[in-house]
């Protein structure tokens, strides 16, 4: 009796999930205040555990080779590998600052504390100083390499990503070498992180390399916003649509900070027609808000 | 007692769960932590059917919290897969490296064919894929069954102890560790 009652509980919090997917009760929202912190702190002792690992394995290699050198070799592999890491660190932030300045938007820098916690939803959460700020859900996602994905919940200081691997992720995007405009998805069943391009019509082939974009349709995305590029086209003679496979630009398994795009681009200068910049311009994907 | 003690074991199986992948060298699949605890208590006699259901529920419903995934889907996977170690503790008994080993193996591939299948009704759009990785989740989640498992138990264990010596100990379920009257 007791059991039938929880399972028909749990049908009720699936229902009531599925009718309003971005909402949370209060007391959801009180469970991953609890939740989000321990969650951000373990992450940090696992990159350090992951950094100290990396370090020993480099040691050991190292003392295999001379016995003389080791001590000399392993200090200086040892400061090579932490100015190697902070140069990366660094590497990443100015990119990360270079997209904020480039994007005339409001946006807010997160740090992602944890993803792909249960393998069948690909979902990253991020932890974010929002300040002022309202983070909802439907904001884009960004880092420097292209699009992440966008905003599927928010509680406290923490959202959860729904990256654009997630097959319940659709986005509309646009070949501009063929111009051939389709839906992105995320492509279930699959190890890696892939997607693949639905409605795409059958006019010019797209090819192994196409670079694929944002079209800027829907209104969730500004348009030519980097996603990905085409790694497999299937030869298929029949149907209205071609079968594409793209692989993000973005390296999911090393999420570690990204852009959320909290406001609109401020309206453009009426004036400003005449000096408007091409769309070619630097600032990949930016074209939009400039 | 037991279940506040057990869903603390959870909870931090689950934080630890949802930040392992960065220790991976290849971040592919995970192993599913909070199944093991929910396996544990299915298997063990010392607990009733009703409050493994009730822990089942909650560790599902904080993997759904902590994972992104559309709320209740793991707490109704949990509970099915309670049932389903409460069925399967009737007929064999779970014990050792090898048969842990394989029942967690087993329960991890059925929960991730019910996640699915739950998940294709919850959010269509997302389909029935994601089986491929089932597989090497359930590999991972087999090899830490028995260290899992034999933490629980051994938590199971301790409480016992602590409970007979206050006094506590409730007559038709324990006599000592491992001995149950019925």
């Amino acid at each position: 009796m007791v059991v039938a009652g929880i399972l028909l509980l749990a049908i009720i919090v699936m229902r009531m999930s599925a009718r309003a997917p971005g909402e949370m009760s209060t007391l959801d929202r009180g469970i991953l205040r609890i939740v989000s912190p321990a969650q951000s702190a373990m992450s940090s002792v696992a990159r350090a555990i992951a950094g100290v690992a990396g370090r020993y394995v480099e040691l050991v290699h190292v003392r295999a080779e001379n016995e003389t050198l080791q001590r000399e070799n392993s200090r200086l592999r040892t400061e090579l590998l932490e100015t190697r890491r902070r140069a990366e660190e660094s590497s990443r932030y100015q990119r990360l600052l270079g997209l904020k300045d480039l994007t005339p938007a409001e946006t807010l820098a997160a740090r992602v504390i944890s993803i792909d916690a249960s393998p069948y939803f690909r979902v990253a959460r991020v932890d974010l100083d929002r300040g002022d700020a309202t983070v909802r859900r439907g904001m884009p996602v960004l880092t420097p390499e292209g699009v992440v994905g966008r905003i599927n919940r928010v509680a406290g200081s923490t959202s959860d990503i729904m990256l654009l691997v997630d097959p319940r992720s659709a986005i509309d995007v646009v070949i501009p070498r063929t111009g051939g405009r389709g839906i992105l998805r995320g492509k279930s069943g699959e190890n890696g992180y892939r997607c693949s391009i639905e409605y795409l019509v059958r006019g010019e082939q797209a090819r192994e390399g196409d670079k694929v974009v944002t079209s800027g349709l829907g209104g969730a995305f500004p348009r030519d916003l980097a996603v990905g590029k085409v790694s497999k086209v299937a030869p298929a003679n029949v149907g209205l649509y071609q079968e594409v496979e793209v692989t993000p630009d973005v390296d999911f398994a090393r999420l570690s900070e990204v852009l959320v795009v909290v406001a609109a681009p401020p309206a453009p200068d009426p004036e400003a027609g005449t000096r408007r910049t091409s769309p070619s311009t630097p600032g990949r994907g930016l074209s939009v808000y400039r | 007692m037991r279940s506040l003690f057990t869903l603390i074991v959870a909870y931090l199986l689950l934080i630890l769960q949802s930040t392992v992948l960065e220790l991976a060298p290849v971040r592919m699949a995970a192993p599913s932590l909070g199944l093991l605890v929910v396996l544990h208590v299915g298997l063990s006699p010392k607990w009733s059917v009703s409050s493994s259901a009730v822990v089942a529920f909650v560790t599902g419903y904080l993997l759904d919290l902590v994972s992104g995934a559309p709320q209740g889907v793991h707490a109704f996977v949990f509970v099915l897969m309670v049932l389903f170690a409460r069925v399967l503790s009737v007929r064999v008994a779970v014990a050792g490296i090898v048969l842990s080993a394989a029942t967690s193996f087993v329960a991890s591939l059925l929960a991730a064919l019910l996640i699915v299948l739950v998940r294709a009704q919850v959010a269509p759009e997302g389909g029935y894929g994601g089986l491929r990785q089932a597989p090497l989740e359930a590999l991972l989640t087999g090899a830490c069954g028995p260290i899992v498992l034999g933490l629980l138990r051994r938590l199971d264990g301790r409480i016992d102890t602590t409970r007979s010596r206050v006094g506590l100990a409730r007559g038709p379920h324990t006599l000592g560790d491992g001995l149950h009257l019925r």
